[in-house]
């Protein structure tokens, strides 16, 4: 009897050998792709929008108001007093800790108003500057009561933070143009 | 008599087998973190610096608005005029109730224009901005 040979079996095997290469060469265009930029900036709440002829106003009393204003020449008014804006910072941080223990009701308003024509740039100053004295104050609150920074906080008491020295900033409402 | 020399029986290789899963783990990673939303921004601007920043933590929600410093808007992709924002924006929101704007304005703007589109978008009711800003060095 003859034996029937059989063909070599063949072996089916994807070449494994340049996957790694591959591999490379798909990690090399995504991380080249990748943009890890953060974005950063001032966060704002914007108050709702009411039609001009349905506003209110209510009076609130000048001792919970600091009103920033800036005209157009850069010039800095806080309280109707002339300031220059590195200065806000340290004004604003003896307000807003006298106000930490007074209810909700009570707290301070920042208000900021500006020109048309004012410097885009010098109101981002000024609002930092309000943020930098709320940031600091905070801290040193968290500081004096829980003993830990404002990093290490738990959900409870960055909630009770935010109660105590919640940050107020409204955008004046701007004036009709003439 | 030959010397024979010592040699550590153990292999001088550094096994290569498990590569290609270590480079498909980091371009997994890659892949995952890669926000493939590329804008092309079609005006000039040049970022306020301040100190007091915050990081975003939600990069999906935000939307985007460039104001030039030839006061041209760009909403995401397109320029716009002023009185578009208001309806594009208030689509936005419906599809994403807490998005962010992320307001990135020349630092030589003027406060005219901002407050304009904070009007506009007062009325979209999109009130979570942010105005872009690089930490002061």
């Amino acid at each position: 009897m003859v034996k029937i040979k059989k063909g070599s079996t063949r072996t089916a095997e994807i070449p494994t050998s340049s996957m790694a290469d591959i591999a490379f060469l798909l990690l090399l265009f995504f991380l080249v792709a990748t943009v890890i930029d953060v974005d950063t900036g001032i966060g704002l709440s914007l108050p709702e929008y009411v039609p001009p002829d349905e506003q209110i106003t209510a009076e609130i009393s000048k001792d919970r108001m600091a009103a920033i204003l800036i005209n157009e020449n850069g010039d800095v008014l806080l309280n109707k007093e002339v300031i220059a804006i590195p200065q806000i910072r340290q004004t604003l941080i003896p307000r807003i800790e006298s106000k930490i223990e007074l209810p909700k009701n009570k707290k301070l308003i920042v208000s900021v108003k500006t020109d048309r024509k004012t410097n885009y740039n010098l109101y981002i100053q000024a609002l930092d500057q309000v943020k930098a004295a709320y940031a600091e104050v905070k801290e040193a609150y968290s500081k004096t009561t829980f003993g830990v920074r404002m990093l290490d906080l738990n959900e409870e008491q960055m909630d009770e933070l935010r109660e105590k020295i919640p940050i107020i900033i409204s955008i004046a409402e701007p004036e009709s143009v003439k | 008599m030959k010397f024979q020399k010592k040699r550590a029986a153990t292999k001088q290789e550094i096994p290569t087998a498990s590569m290609p899963d270590i480079v498909f783990m980091l371009l997994l990673f890659f892949m995952v973190t890669t926000t493939l939303r590329e804008v092309d921004i079609l005006v000039q601007f040049k970022l306020p610096e301040a100190e007091a920043i915050e990081k975003i933590e939600n990069k999906r929600l935000i939307s985007y608005i460039y104001v030039g410093n030839n006061e041209r808007i760009q909403l995401n992709d397109n320029i716009v005029q002023l009185e578009e924002v208001k309806d594009i924006m208030y689509k936005k929101r419906v599809e994403l109730p807490n998005v962010i704007v992320s307001l990135r304005i020349d630092k030589n703007s003027s406060m005219g224009i901002v407050t304009d589109i904070q009007q506009e978008l007062r009325k979209a009711d999109a009130r979570r901005i942010n105005y872009s800003a690089m930490l002061k060095q």
